[in-house]
């Protein structure tokens, strides 16, 4: 394993749903010979793209997991992450991104920067993830990627700069002119894998001439040197412009752009050269920890392999070779046979086999180095968790985990359906933070959340497809919160007395509306009315309360308890008693601070042809969405609305059928809000029908 | 409250626009200013002030993403909004926020026409029907006298009051009159006309047609960070 931390590259490849990510994976691994040949999303091969290891993912044409591989060009070990395109699976590109160093982000020609290109985006600003950007399937007819250029200005505040211009588009696409050497270049045999280097077409010279000088001015402003070269009419050497768009990519400061098309072979290998040329080694990004026994306080992370060490694990898979734990090292060496400290739980574990993985399929190594990615095998952990060497105390930074919008009820069909079943639910649960399940302690039903309809659908078919698990699903339900408008007060005594010593506590003070927390306890309670040692036990009474509303048994958010007054018994108080005096006080006061139902509002964007946009519109009204806007993208029109998840559930069909099947949509959580009172009154009606059901 | 707060901070209305629809139906008026001065922040508290009345206000972006109008939206609510309670600035934003619709086009597929069929397209279901539309980055220049007027009569068959923001061109020497020389073939189409002008650090708003109270100021001072008034003058 050769090691020259220099030549180590991290990236990601995210984008938007069908863009071509997953097709330009199968490209870059054919070209840097990691494959031998090519299979392409719902091929007709049947093989399926290599990316795409799960069954799922090769019948749905989607990317669920995200796999990873590493491959080598130009001398340069490139690890890649292949991440999913679906907005329901964005904590798999959280994670992804989380351990990347840069990322190439992939856009349509046609379709430019959609929804969740928005998406992506955000969540590299969030990591601060340099990147590149690929615009795709310039062979397709309406493409256009100076438009999709300046979209990603516009609409996502890139400083993009094309270091590539086309020669030819749509069914005319032949290859790019490399606006750094000024040459144009063609892709030639069976997979494109002959690079013919030729001078620029007269055609193109001129425009080739104007985006060169775009280029030029764009990266002068991080390069003196280059500044230098302009002023005095220098020669400007490619070494100096890719250096000084080097620099302003690393700070995401400029997004050099290349073009080409996946699909049809042309202009993979200049993006590789990009990737190597452009994004930062690991050393060249700033990673923090944070230190547990200084209160969190961050240390920046040295990319050194002697130092102890610190490795994040994102990402879990139950394979054919048992449990596989992917992890990012940060610091030090992870080596066969060394301890490892799981900070979590402080749990030691010892290394066993060590992996770098190309798919599904693996190649053992003898340790990893600080700046890369590998597979550890038979490791008991949870996504998220960091391993350290014994005697320090550092976490990598919590990541950002939503918290899921939807549930639906499982059953499993017999015995060994329901073994198979809890067993997948552990895994999934473990791979996938958003991914939460319980029992239902009223119905005794197995609920799924997470964080839509696909996303839950997904963990069905694969509890079929991979456990065996055959099991029947119910009505997906929304995931409504209860919350109060106004103050109310409570004076509440529990007293009980059937023998023996009775349980006697009283609480007074009053809830009131809380915007910025869920819950918050204040104790104002002065000369000892309720004595410090029941102060706990009241808290923990009004907390549970919190848990279900007493009418329509919604978790309860957003309510501040204060207590000032109280009394207590020198023998018949207990932490007991004053737990049942705060659940009793709660339920007193609480129907009197005028309770309200909130449900998740969802943003949902359609990209429609213009002509179905009235329709989409009116399909969006009718089901209680407020429409935000209309976004004129010529070929194309989006139309964003906040639309209650509640009215989403069969949405697709509705929108395929309605546009006939031109129109896609992504959707995620926005905020809750408070349901309006027809609903509610409905919302009621179904609560205590379900009840009534389950008596 | 907020809506007391909202109305009180109308630049116009302090300027002597007294009427609170200040345009007529199917009348236009006309915010003149460089770029960079505030265009669109004083065309967004003209549609805050539409929105407060439960009027309908139509923001057409002939430039920004939708995203992008909704962020001067939010920075502008949140800035008169600052002395309330986050719950409560967040209630009266919901309450008001259905009554704005963003519209976006690119300025080439931009005519009368278009929009016309485009907002049809939302009356006809009855999803929106707009009291005042606001159009963001017209060019008059290219747009032409024929547009304008077709616009005008658009407005006048759906009732509507139209704002509009008028580039001023910093290396283009003004008409006689002070209007920018590219505005002045449909300057005759408007009823009131507002002129934004940084002098310094600081912003000014000064009335020059339309107005209906002669004893309010003609110029009032804007805080250029938030583009609120700041004094009267």
């Amino acid at each position: 394993m050769k090691m020259d931390e220099q030549k180590i590259r991290n990236i990601g490849i995210s984008a938007h749903i069908d863009s071509g990510k997953t097709t330009l994976t199968e490209r870059i691994l054919f070209y840097t010979k990691r494959i031998h040949a090519i299979h392409d999303v719902k091929g007709k091969d049947g093989v399926g793209a290599t990316m795409d290891s799960m069954e799922l993912e090769k019948e749905r044409g989607i990317t669920i997991a995200s796999a990873a591989t590493y491959c080598e060009w130009n001398g340069h070990e490139i690890n890649i992450i292949d991440t999913p395109g679906h907005v329901d699976f964005t904590i798999e590109v959280e994670r992804s991104l989380r351990v990347l160093d840069g990322a190439i982000l992939v856009l349509c020609a046609v379709g430019g920067v959609q929804s969740q290109s928005i998406t992506v985006d955000m969540q590299m600003k969030r990591y601060k993830v340099p990147c590149i950007a690929f615009i795709n399937k310039c062979d397709r007819s309406g493409a256009n990627p100076f438009r999709v250029i300046g979209q990603l200005k516009s609409k996502l505040g890139h400083n993009a700069v094309a270091m590539q211009i086309p020669i030819g588009l749509e069914n005319e696409a032949e290859g790019v002119v490399d606006l750094v050497a000024m040459k144009a270049l063609y892709f030639d045999g069976d997979n494109g894998e002959i690079i013919r280097t030729e001078e620029i077409p007269q055609k193109y010279r001129e425009e080739a001439k104007a985006k060169r000088d775009e280029l030029i001015d764009a990266a002068s402003l991080f390069s003196d040197e280059l500044t230098e070269a302009i002023l005095e009419e220098k020669a400007i050497t490619p070494e100096l412009l890719y250096a000084a768009v080097r620099k302003g990519t690393l700070q995401r400061g400029i997004t050099p752009v290349y073009m080409g098309s996946a699909y049809k072979n042309k202009a993979i290998q200049p993006l590789l050269d990009g990737v190597t040329r452009l994004l930062p080694c690991p050393s060249e990004v700033e990673n923090v920890a944070l230190d547990m026994e200084k209160n969190e306080e961050p240390v920046i992370l040295k990319n050194d392999p002697d130092l102890p060490i610190v490795a994040l694990a994102f990402k879990l898979e139950d394979g054919q070779y048992g449990q596989l734990t992917y992890i990012r090292v940060y610091q030090g060496t992870v080596a066969k046979g060394s301890t490892i400290v799981n900070i979590r739980n402080g749990k030691k574990v010892k290394v066993g086999r060590v992996a770098r993985m190309h798919a599904d399929q693996m190649e053992e190594v003898e340790y990893l180095q600080a700046g890369y990615i590998g597979a550890l095998f038979g490791i008991e952990c949870s996504s998220g968790d960091t391993f350290v060497s014994q005697g320090i105390n550092l976490t990598m930074t919590s990541m950002y985990v939503p918290k899921p919008v939807i549930s639906l009820a499982i059953v499993p069909k017999d015995n060994k359906s329901q073994m198979a079943m809890s067993k997948a639910l552990n895994r999934f649960s473990k791979e996938d933070p958003t991914f939460k399940t319980f029992v239902d302690p009223e119905t005794n039903e197995t609920i799924i959340e997470g964080m839509g309809e696909l996303h839950l659908d997904i963990y069905v078919e694969r509890m079929k497809r991979e456990y065996n698990a055959e099991v029947t699903t119910g009505n997906p339900r929304v995931a409504y919160r209860e919350t109060i408008t106004q103050r109310a007060d409570f004076n509440y005594t529990h007293k009980k007395q059937t023998g023996g010593s009775g349980q006697f506590g009283r609480i007074a003070g009053y809830l009131e509306p809380i915007s910025d927390a869920e819950f918050v306890f204040e104790n104002k309670i002065f000369g000892g009315a309720i004595p410090t040692q029941y102060i706990p036990a009241c808290e923990k009474g009004f907390k549970q309360s919190m848990e279900k509303g007493p009418k329509l048994e919604f978790p309860i958010t957003g309510v501040k308890v204060v207590i000032n007054d109280g009394a207590s018994h020198s023998v018949d108080s207990s932490d007991m008693a004053f737990q049942a005096a705060a659940r009793g006080a709660f339920k007193e006061a609480y129907l009197r601070a005028k309770p309200v139902i909130h449900e998740p509002i969802m943003k949902v964007v359609v990209e429609t042809p213009p002509e179905f946009q009235g329709p989409v519109m009116g399909l969006l009204n009718q089901r209680r969405g407020m429409i935000v806007g209309s976004q004129d993208e010529g070929v194309l029109c989006s139309i964003e609305a906040q639309m209650p998840l509640a009215e989403m559930f069969g949405f697709s069909t509705v929108l395929r059928s309605s546009t006939q099947g031109k129109a896609q949509f992504t959707m995620e959580f926005a905020h809750y809000r408070q349901v309006p009172q027809s609903i509610a009154e409905k919302i009621a009606l179904e609560v205590a029908q379900n009840k009534k059901s389950a008596a | 409250m907020l809506k007391k707060e909202i109305k009180y901070r109308n630049p116009l209305t302090n300027l002597g626009y007294e009427h609170e629809d200040i345009l007529p139906n199917g009348g236009f008026g006309a915010i003149l200013a460089h770029a960079g001065v505030g265009k669109t922040a004083l065309l967004v508290q003209i549609a805050l002030n539409t929105m407060i009345r439960e009027e309908s206000a139509l923001h057409l972006s002939l430039q920004d993403a939708v995203s992008k109008v909704d962020v001067w939206y939010q920075e502008l609510f949140q800035n008169i909004a600052g002395k309330f309670s986050d719950a409560e600035a967040q209630e009266y934003w919901d309450k008001i926020q259905p009554y704005r619709f963003i519209m976006t086009f690119r300025v080439e597929s931009f005519s009368a026409a278009n929009f016309e069929e485009r907002l049809t397209d939302l009356m006809q279901q009855n999803i929106f029907k707009p009291h005042t539309v606001l159009i963001d980055g017209l060019k008059f220049d290219e747009a032409g006298r024929g547009q304008m007027v077709l616009l005008k009569e658009l407005a006048k068959k759906y009732s509507m009051r139209v704002w509009f923001t008028v580039h001023e061109h910093r290396n283009e020497a003004p008409a006689e009159n002070g209007l920018p020389v590219s505005f002045l073939h449909v300057a005759d189409l408007f009823d009131v006309m507002v002129q934004l002008e940084a002098k310094g650090d600081e912003v000014y708003i000064n009335s020059l047609k339309g107005k209906s109270s002669s004893a309010k100021p003609h110029t009032l001072r804007l805080d250029p960070a938030t583009m609120l008034i700041k004094s009267v003058k």
